[in-house]
């Protein structure tokens, strides 16, 4: 292989990619989709398509707030266990009508979103720290909550909207959580990128000292942040307990990691300040082909649990190789 | 009208601090946690009528698992890293030794404890190496790892199961009423591995490369080789946690979220004893004291006699509280 030539067709290649990671990762979802249609052939057919793009809401919501933490450099380690108390408060609340069990749920998002905002804009706690102290409180406050007639105790029921929002077919194959899907990555693709508080956010996550001395409120940025990722943390937990059609204090813990990874694979920098949310739907998406074919192959949950995490690791590698976005 | 020149100020000379200045300032913190455990301690024997050898052994073999993997946390973040994986390299470590220590002699189970030990610092040293070579942040390799050695975990024992010799148990963790093996333990890892770690030159290299990775490369230390010591250092640390565990339990219990929970104590434990995570500073002795404040807290609540499970909350809300007021405190310090 001749260097010389070589060289400037793969910069433009690399170039491409860094600016364009979704055609890349469009790439390897198609590849991969394919792959795992030969061990399930039921991938190729309508409902196939459905359960996968189903499957893949709740993940790609969670990645959302992931997303949103990691461009301004930090992450969000209580997504899932604010995902897990919003299902439960709605699931409790059902008697009251969708509209009070609803509120309730997304108000502990805003709850949750607010200390963590505070703690991170206002008192410039690591975020990594302040989310994990969180996700310890919060699991304190479920187990103690569920405990003989503790105040989560009560039904379990989950309410008929939700149901039918989260695991029903809109047309065709495209199911109905895809609705709520769409509108969030419609508005967050356009806030991030036409809106100022998106920009502030790259800005902060880029480089938090030169944003301060141009006049950033980086306070707000960080608090508005993290009220969203929890927000959207909730309507995760939502969405997903109407697929399971269950709640559980731990249901949505395996997904900590997939919504990192989707996030990461999607080219955005744990580090801040690069990426976006177009590809963390893909890598969303490939997560879910990925676990279908998993689970497509006839192997024990040990062995499963070992190539998922082999294959993240991989897909992060490949990624930060091609695109030369390394760490520190 | 003429006005005498201004005095121009002398520019005042750095004054060396005082030995008593300094001492304050490295070790405040650490001291600082040192009364706090004192007063949980003595909170803690005031709740209980007859507090004797047998409640002490409790707290300390109870503890030392969770010490060992502050100890584990602290290295890697001390040297500029995190390591999300810690935890499941402990599960891992206890289901291999419990699973090879089953009905063996002490000779056998000794030299098992010996291997996995070394297989730790394997593993957690290939983790070191991946996070290095591939460029690919600590987080995300650490995480992506715990996946993987919690597989592995179950690839070893499918289920709680395996054994260990009584005698073992006696050396590592004490009998009925015993503290002193596991103080003994604790104590000599620190005196005898951290200390001399520390005062060598890689010990230092680990200082430098999490204080200023760019500064140390441009020292001439070798960054990426004192990174990946730093990780082997916590695989021994983690892997002691894991033959600590088929100790004080008697078996092996491959549950992912016992890890994942343990991995977070361990950054909680780092955090309140003063190991700043970007790194670069603070010692081992501090997060091995919060260890023991952090599992002091459940008996405590029990004794007042509220629910155990809002230990969880009370964990959370210290560590949020701790990292803000230290936030507070060493701001004018340092302004970054």
């Amino acid at each position: 292989m001749s260097a010389v030539t070589a060289e400037p067709a793969a910069r433009d290649w690399r170039q491409a990619l860094v600016e364009r990671p979704a055609i890349a990762l469009t790439g390897v979802l198609l590849v991969l989709y394919l792959v795992t249609a030969t061990q399930a052939p039921g991938m190729l057919t309508l409902n196939g398509i459905r359960s996968t793009l189903l499957l893949a809401c709740p993940l790609a919501v969670l990645a959302a707030s992931q997303t949103l933490c990691m461009l301004t450099g930090g992450i969000d380690l209580s997504t899932v266990m604010t995902a897990n108390f919003a299902a439960y408060v709605a699931a409790n609340q059902s008697g009251r009508g969708p509209v009070v069990a609803l509120g309730l749920a997304l108000a502990v998002g805003l709850a949750v979103g607010t200390v963590n905002g505070i703690g991170v804009g206002v008192f410039k706690v690591n975020p990594l720290i302040m989310t994990l102290g969180m996700a310890s409180v919060l699991l304190g406050v479920v187990t103690v909550g569920l405990v003989g007639d503790g105040f989560l105790s009560g039904s379990t029921r989950l309410l008929p909207v939700l149901r039918t929002v989260a695991s029903g077919t809109l047309v065709g194959p495209i199911p109905t959580n895809m609705v709520v899907w769409a509108l969030l990555a419609a508005g967050l693709i356009f806030g991030l990128s036409r809106t100022g508080l998106g920009r502030a956010v790259y800005a902060v996550g880029d480089n938090p000292v030169a944003c301060r001395l141009a006049g950033v409120r980086i306070w707000q940025v960080l608090f508005a942040v993290y009220l969203l990722s929890a927000v959207l943390a909730a309507l995760g937990g939502l969405l997903f307990s109407g697929i399971s059609g269950s709640v559980g204090p731990d249901q949505t813990n395996a997904y900590l990691l997939p919504s990192v990874a989707a996030a990461v694979i999607g080219g955005t920098s744990i580090l801040g300040g690069v990426g976006g949310y177009t590809g963390t739907i893909l890598g969303a998406l490939i997560l879910t082909v990925l676990n279908r074919l998993l689970l497509a192959l006839d192997t024990t949950e040990a062995f499963r649990q070992i190539l998922y995490g082999l294959i993240v690791l991989a897909l992060a590698w490949v990624y930060v190789r091609v695109t030369g976005q390394r760490g520190s | 009208m003429t006005t005498a020149p201004q005095p121009v100020a002398a520019t005042p000379l750095p004054r060396p601090s005082s030995r008593a200045n300094r001492f304050r300032r490295r070790q405040g913190w650490v001291v600082g946690v040192a009364v706090l455990l004192g007063a949980l301690v003595f909170w803690r024997y005031s709740q209980i009528p007859a507090f004797g050898p047998f409640e002490v052994r409790g707290i300390v073999a109870g503890t030392m698992t969770l010490a060992l993997l502050a100890m584990a946390q602290s290295v890697i973040v001390i040297s500029g890293g995190i390591d999300l994986s810690v935890g499941a390299m402990m599960v891992l470590a206890n289901c291999i030794a419990a699973r090879l220590m089953l009905d063996q002699d002490l000779g056998p189970v000794v030299l098992v404890a010996l291997g996995v030990v070394a297989v730790a610092m394997l593993l957690s040293g290939l983790i070191g190496l991946v996070t290095v070579v591939s460029g690919v942040p600590d987080i995300v390799v650490t995480l992506a790892a715990s996946f993987i050695l919690a597989g592995l975990a179950l690839v070893v024992l499918d289920g709680p199961g395996g054994g260990t010799h009584p005698r073992f148990q006696e050396l590592m963790v004490g009998g009925f009423d015993q503290p002193l093996p596991s103080l003994l333990w604790l104590t000599g890892l620190l005196a005898l591995v951290w200390v001399p770690f520390k005062r060598s030159r890689l010990g230092i290299a680990t200082y430098a490369v999490g204080s200023d990775r760019a500064a140390a490369f441009l020292s001439g230390v070798r960054v990426g080789r004192t990174r990946v010591v730093a990780y082997v250092l916590g695989g021994f640390f983690s892997g002691m946690a894991g033959v600590v565990t088929t100790a004080f339990t008697g078996s092996g219990e491959p549950r992912a979220s016992i890890g994942a929970t343990a991995t977070l104590t361990s950054v909680a434990a780092v955090v309140l004893g003063g190991v700043a995570l970007m790194g670069g500073s603070g010692t081992l002795l501090g997060p091995v004291l919060a260890a023991f404040c952090l599992s002091l807290i459940p008996p405590l609540m029990l004794g007042l006699g509220w629910d155990p499970n809002y230990a969880e909350v009370a964990r959370g809300i210290i560590i949020i509280v701790v990292v803000m007021i230290g936030g507070l405190v060493q701001v004018p310090r340092r302004s970054r």
